[in-house]
């Protein structure tokens, strides 16, 4: 395809949209079929957990860091978790620099609410002591070129982070008034639960479409992220000017969770579960 | 709109000649050779400080030509020359002129005078016989020009104009970029790549020099055949006997997807 | 707020056996990995793994100039931007960029400018962006390696690489390419970068106590270990399209072949 610019070319739209009515896509996938997902887990040593993620031409990689801090007043016994993204500039002449613009934080957003809300992190498992220390989870996701569909592979990038995670145990002194180290590791084992996958359509006229590559990205009306977890909808956030009929969500929600399904089989993100005791 | 294939042949000179011969590729900063008496050098190279070497100032291909001492780039940006065709987005418009990208540094300038239809006149100042419709085309943001670049020096914006046989609005079919100095490739000695690919995949194809490659075929199926044999080329541009390894790469890979 | 584990050092920076703490001898480099075209929307890109360094770089250029008063009417700007993920150092690094980013951007950005031939480009920029993903001592000479590299494949007309190393003097001893740990725990530092058309430094920084002597020494051992590191350079940028000229030959030779018998 072209290089893509801020501005996409006539003929590229008309292009695309022609194809897509008739089921066809340049990249040879049909309308429910995502390009190919490569996930590398635990490549950066300084972190405390980390992934690699390809799908097709983007690439996210992400790394966990933690930290020792006193818990809100309103969960006085549970852990934090957060979720952070960055568009560098190296990855497209689309992205500037600069502090995070709406499409970052869009990307944080919904990738932190599609853990968030499906019971992934054991929140409970992060408290020191209640009232006084818990872990602060920091996941922080780099894009490092950006081919299209960023929420998704961020969704299984944090995912296999979090799954990947090796962080020292701690117990609390009471004499001392402080943490002190086990030596043992909380992973991914105890840590996380569910499983969600974000999956994301995209919409043109009255085409909707899974998993849009940059090109598709950039001439589509709108998106959905629909995020899922073995049998529950855990998340959806609408983006873009397009509007969805009530049939389509239906059915876009039924099809998210038979397609994360088989998703969820193909990756299987429990295999990246660090093997520090 | 077809390939105008006679005239593309003096205008890529670089990869042809002596096609069959394996050259050395060289990095910047490499020793090309120390016999300055002997050579001279060419295109992206230059002499050492000392002068007693000659450099190479690009990731390419080294050649010989009579004296001189060329590097034939492998990866480089486009540099707009008078004369080149150019294929050009046109991303902002006013009265007096178009914004193009045309891959380059700068962006290319169509004013409305060099877009006058053919046949046409641009009527004259102070008068002339009143007329309905107007002399020039009229673009929109986000249109595909062909032009041809009339003036490109290193201060001036390039200049452009769609005054000419092949030039003007495209419409239909798609548009793939690759690297400008692998242009010549897809075209081959005498048009003989390109002539190639339009009989076995049964597509129209027009290239312009700054790395971009117009296409349209009977279904989508040939487009992505030609959009990844082009891919290819490209990947393989600096390796001998490419056109035959084309040929039967096409020709394998039809039978194997079933298409005729 | 506290970590569990504080980041501490030890007590000697040499094993009983006379190594250093990794197993490597005093001139000994870390097992180091480039690869040329790993970003596929940059103009040009280079991935690097230096122990435990990764590090990215993507050039951009030339194009216009944002924002556009920084613009010069008679040359191009190069401009470096290097900064480093949160999770590449031990303590969570804040997001934004710190002083220390912009110094050795700066650092970086005068040691590559005098490859370029800027003055062909007038009112461009080439961007250079480094991302470290992962940090272990030693990340600005990396990153400038790393930054040639994506230039060249850039095709961006450029005098020659740059290649670039730190020697250091720990427990007293001179040593090559320090780690994390002996960058932090040694006694002295000496990034160096030298521009091969002309074989001059033109990255010096200097931290820590030496004398003349050890002056000398410090320069003679990080131009041997130079040399190492500007083949792998050529090495990276040479190896894809060598390899593709070899593999395509191969074939056609045995095609001949068979148009023989």
């Amino acid at each position: 395809m072209m290089d893509v610019k801020r501005i996409i070319s006539k003929i590229e739209r008309d292009y695309i949209v022609s194809n897509l009515k008739k089921e066809e896509r340049i990249d040879n996938r049909d309308l429910w079929e995502y390009r190919k997902f490569q996930v590398k887990s635990d490549t950066i040593a300084s972190a405390e957990g980390s992934a690699d993620v390809s799908l097709g031409d983007t690439r996210i990689i992400t790394g966990l860091k933690y930290d020792v801090g006193v818990p809100f007043p309103d969960l006085p016994d549970e852990g934090v978790c957060t979720v952070m993204a960055e568009l560098l500039p190296l990855a497209s002449p689309l992205f500037e620099r600069g502090p995070p613009d709406e499409q970052s934080i869009e990307l944080a957003r919904v990738v932190d609410r599609g853990i968030r809300h499906a019971d992934c992190v054991q929140t409970k498992k992060l408290c020191i002591k209640e009232k006084e220390a818990v872990y602060i989870l920091f996941v922080d996701m780099y894009v490092i070129n950006y081919g299209g569909n960023l929420i998704d592979a961020g969704g299984v990038s944090a995912l296999s982070t979090l799954i990947s995670a090796h962080i020292p145990e701690g117990i609390w002194n009471e004499e001392k008034h402080e943490t002190e180290w086990t030596g043992k590791y909380l992973t991914g084992k105890s840590l996380v639960k569910e499983l969600p996958l974000i999956l994301t359509y995209g919409k043109i006229e009255d085409i909707v479409f899974l998993d849009p590559n940059l090109p598709e990205e950039l001439v589509c009306d709108g998106k959905i992220s629909i995020s899922v977890t073995e049998d529950k909808i855990t998340s959806i956030q609408k983006s873009g000017a397009a509007t969805f009929t009530i049939d389509e969500i239906k059915m876009l929600g039924s099809k998210s969770l038979e397609i994360g399904k088989k998703l969820r089989k193909e990756l299987n993100p429990l295999q990246y579960i660090s093997k520090i005791e | 709109m077809e390939q105008d294939e006679e005239s593309v042949d003096d205008e890529f000179e670089d990869f042809e000649d002596d096609e069959e011969a394996i050259r050395d590729v060289v990095v910047p900063g490499e020793v090309l050779t120390e016999d300055v008496k002997n050579f001279l050098p060419g295109r992206g190279t230059i002499l050492n400080k000392e002068k007693n070497k000659i450099i190479s100032l690009n990731i390419g291909l080294k050649q010989i030509k009579k004296n001189y001492i060329n590097v034939i780039p492998l990866r480089g940006f486009y540099t707009p020359r008078p004369g080149d065709k150019v294929m050009a987005l046109v991303v902002d418009k006013n009265p007096v002129k178009y914004k193009c990208d045309i891959n380059a540094k700068d962006f290319g300038q169509l004013k409305p005078k060099n877009t006058i239809k053919s046949g046409r006149t641009r009527g004259f100042r102070g008068g002339g016989p009143p007329q309905d419709d107007v002399n020039t085309e009229k673009f929109d943001i986000g249109d595909i020009l062909v032009a041809k670049i009339l003036s490109a020096d290193r201060l001036n914006k390039p200049e452009l104009t769609t005054v000419g046989k092949y030039l003007g609005k495209k419409t239909g079919g798609i548009i793939i970029s690759i690297d400008p100095p692998k242009i010549p490739r897809v075209i081959g000695r005498n048009g003989s790549m390109i002539k190639m690919l339009k009989n076995l995949t049964k597509c129209n194809i027009f290239v312009t020099q700054n790395g971009r490659v117009w296409l349209k075929g009977e279904n989508i199926a040939h487009e992505r055949l030609l959009i990844e044999s082009i891919n290819k080329i490209s990947s393989e541009a600096h390796t001998v006997g490419l056109t035959d390894r084309m040929q039967e790469y096409i020709i394998n890979e039809k039978k194997k997807r079933g298409i005729e | 707020m506290p970590l569990i584990i504080k980041d501490e050092y030890p007590e000697t920076l040499f094993r009983k056996d006379g190594k250093r703490l990794d197993g490597r001898d005093v001139n000994e480099l870390r097992p180091i990995k480039m690869e040329v075209g790993v970003i596929k929307n940059a103009d040009g890109s280079a991935y690097l793994e230096w122990g435990n360094n990764k590090i990215f770089a993507a050039v951009y250029g030339p194009r216009e100039v944002h924002p556009h008063h920084l613009a010069k009417p008679d040359r191009g700007i190069l401009r470096v931007f290097y900064r480093m993920a949160t999770y590449s150092v031990f303590d969570r690094k804040r997001p934004a960029p710190g002083r220390r980013e912009k110094e050795i951007s700066m650092i970086i950005s005068d040691c590559i400018e005098p490859l370029l031939f800027l003055e062909l480009y007038p009112g461009t920029s080439f961007e250079i962006f480094i991302e470290v993903m992962d940090a272990d001592g030693g990340t600005r000479c990396a990153s400038t390696t790393v930054a040639a590299l994506a230039l060249a494949d850039a095709g961006i007309p450029m005098k020659s690489l740059v290649s670039s190393i730190a020697v250091g003097k720990i427990d007293g001893k001179i040593v090559v390419d320090l780690s994390g740990i002996e960058d932090k725990a040694g006694n002295a530092d000496l990034p160096i970068a030298i521009t091969w058309y002309n074989e001059e430094l033109s990255l010096l920084q200097f931290d820590g106590d030496m004398n003349l002597d050890e002056l000398n020494d410090f320069l003679d051992i990080a131009k041997n270990a130079l040399k190492d590191i500007h083949q792998i350079q050529l090495d990276a940028l040479k190896s894809k399209y060598v390899k593709l000229q070899e593999e395509t030959n191969k074939s056609k030779g045995k095609n001949e072949k068979k148009g023989d018998e």
